[in-house]
């Protein structure tokens, strides 16, 4: 267990030093205070009267405009664009884990001690993982709180968004830690990864994709990419409607959750387990 | 004597390329061992698969055939290592980290605490000269201070057992003799050390023992007193010597030739040995020095590298 958390926080302390961890709390902290000052609401009854951004009024007519309204659809934006840029900035800052640890003269320092290779990878695995959510804990965390301080309205399920983004984060960052054992190349790690994001995204529209391709057999491929790939484009979704709840619209709130959650579990799982049985294969 | 630390028992490895179209045999039936106290070097020219008998025992690379023990242990299991110490060649440490924080890293992944790593790593830094560097970045280190710490690192656990790939790479002659003096106390301490150099006059002075590999065989093995001993050639220095003497030690079939103020002599065996001795001592000739010809552990590295080359074609 030693060698497993002091791997872990090998992790911690090369994100601080190649400025990644500084780097991301930086910008993160400056869009919080900027958030934090600029924003200011005048609110009545429970509705918005006035609003000042940067200072200056910000006219908002004559509409009633319920704050616990307003408020949702700021959180389901935000936790809409940080799933995407929170997903693409943790990947960049994780996928060096497996090809720097694989390099020659640096896999034997930490294959040398007594930690079998499955555990060592891991542990790599964990760190990356609790540091991408030590990033989205923070902004998402921060936000939360000074919503809820110039608002006074408090949705917990806000938070909760966090818990998608990191689940998609990590089912990438297993398929990330594959390409890495195989081809020890952070580049390719990344554009592969990207590639997958990207990729099953567009298969969401299987079913349009399957009916208009001219074989039998093309269809079929398009719908078994489709689950066995992670549900990207769904899960970006599933973000928003989890925090939008029974505001969310009817198309996001009727997402097949289990089929959604369940198949990209499944795909990280699985790449996890074969980079695993990789690595503890591999000669060095 | 009990069981040896480490011990390699008919090690084969056969490396495939990529799509099994052409195969190297990189070890083929090395045995050996090394027992506790004792510096055991391993030599052998390049691509005689020395690395590769030392990282299958470290479970780096997976032997085809034969299997390794550390500590008593097969090497499949991590926990074999967990009384070994191992400085690799070319190793490259985080640059990120001090020397301090890499034998803290390093030391908590050989299963210390936090408690005795803080203790040891001090202790260490003094012992390999880098106590002034103990905070500095270890990318500012140059080649030789990295070595230095490559050793700390394999030391910070106390380890039973020390697995070193040429240790004294990149440092300088001071250092190279500090380093040699370091391996000697922690052999006096009862630790297990397998050397990999290529470096055979530091082999000749730190090892008891040396195994020679030769296209992934061990050709010769032993004692380097035995293994540079040439047979029944000696070195005689003595005075009163003449002429009938030495016309009399080759009546009895030996063979003398004097050589720059001393004689190059050659016995059947120590009886024969003896037996001149008595002669040269009753001819009233003084003995100073009568001591056996050794070979360098260079001259016996070429003489077996060379036995394993194809022979030239000659024109007839």
């Amino acid at each position: 267990m030693r060698a497993f958390t002091a791997s872990v926080q090998e992790v911690f302390r090369e994100a601080a030093a190649r400025w990644t961890l500084i780097a991301y709390f930086a910008l993160s902290t400056i869009f919080i205070l900027l958030f934090a000052a600029a924003v200011n609401l005048d609110i009545v009854d429970g509705a918005l009267a006035g609003m000042k951004l940067f200072g200056q009024s910000v006219d908002v007519g004559d509409n009633h405009i319920e704050i616990d309204k307003l408020v949702l659809g700021f959180e389901s934006t935000f936790s809409g664009v940080l799933y995407f840029v929170g997903l693409f900035l943790a990947l960049f800052a994780t996928a060096h884990l497996v090809p720097r640890l694989q390099e020659k003269g640096t896999i034997d320092l930490y294959l040398s001690r007594p930690i079998g290779r499955v555990s060592l990878l891991l542990s790599r695995f964990t760190g990356g993982v609790l540091l991408a959510a030590a990033d989205i804990v923070y902004l998402i965390g921060s936000i939360g709180a000074i919503v809820a301080w110039k608002t006074h309205v408090f949705h917990p399920r806000f938070f909760l968004s966090g818990a998608v983004i990191l689940f998609t984060i990590a089912t990438l960052m297993a398929f990330a830690f594959l390409v890495g054992v195989v081809t020890s190349s952070t580049a390719v790690s990344l554009m592969a990864t990207y590639a997958v994001f990207f990729l099953a995204a567009i298969l969401a529209l299987h079913d349009r994709i399957a009916a208009a391709v001219s074989t039998e057999f093309a269809a079929k491929t398009v719908q078994a990419l489709y689950w066995i790939f992670p549900k990207t484009a769904e899960l970006g979704q599933a973000t928003v409607a989890l925090v939008a709840g029974a505001a969310a619209p009817e198309r996001l709130a009727n997402l097949d959750h289990f089929a959604v959650y369940g198949s990209t579990a499944l795909f990280g799982v699985a790449a996890l387990s074969l980079a695993s049985w990789l690595f503890s294969r591999k000669d060095f | 004597m009990g069981e040896a630390p480490v011990r390699a028992e008919g090690l084969s490895k056969l490396y495939r390329s990529r799509f099994g179209s052409r195969t190297v045999r990189a070890l083929d039936g090395a045995s050996f061992r090394v027992e506790t106290g004792q510096v055991f070097g391993l030599l052998g020219p390049n691509g005689a698969g020395k690395t590769t008998a030392v990282k299958i025992l470290l479970g780096l690379t997976r032997p085809t055939a034969g299997s390794g023990f550390l500590c008593g242990r097969p090497v499949s299991e991590p926990e074999s290592r967990r009384r070994v110490g191992y400085l690799p060649e070319g190793h490259r440490f985080p640059g990120y980290l001090t020397a301090r924080q890499t034998l803290s890293i390093f030391g908590r992944m050989s299963g210390l605490d936090r408690a005795s790593v803080s203790r040891r790593a001090p202790e260490l830094l003094e012992r390999v000269r880098l106590s002034e560097w103990a905070d500095v970045r270890v990318k500012k280190f140059s080649k030789g201070m990295t070595q230095r710490l490559g050793l700390a690192a394999a030391l910070v656990h106390d380890p039973d057992v020390l697995l070193l790939d040429e240790p004294t790479d990149g440092v300088d002659p001071v250092g190279r003799r500090e380093i040699r003096d370091l391996l000697q106390e922690e052999a006096k301490r009862g630790k297990a050390i397998l050397l990999n150099s290529h470096l055979l006059s530091e082999i000749e002075r730190m090892c008891d023992r040396v195994a020679v590999l030769r296209s992934g065989k061990v050709v010769a093995e032993g004692r380097i007193e035995d293994l540079t001993a040439t047979g029944s050639h000696y070195r005689l220095v003595a005075d009163g010597v003449d002429e009938k003497l030495l016309a009399a030690f080759r009546e009895t079939g030996a063979s003398v030739e004097r050589v720059n103020g001393h004689f190059d002599l050659t016995a059947r065996d120590l009886g024969h040995l003896n037996a001149l001795v008595d002669r040269l001592r009753a001819s009233g000739a003084m003995l100073q020095e009568l001591s056996p010809v050794r070979s360098s552990l260079e001259d016996v590295f070429v003489g077996l590298v060379r036995e394993g080359e194809p022979k030239k074609e000659t024109p007839s």
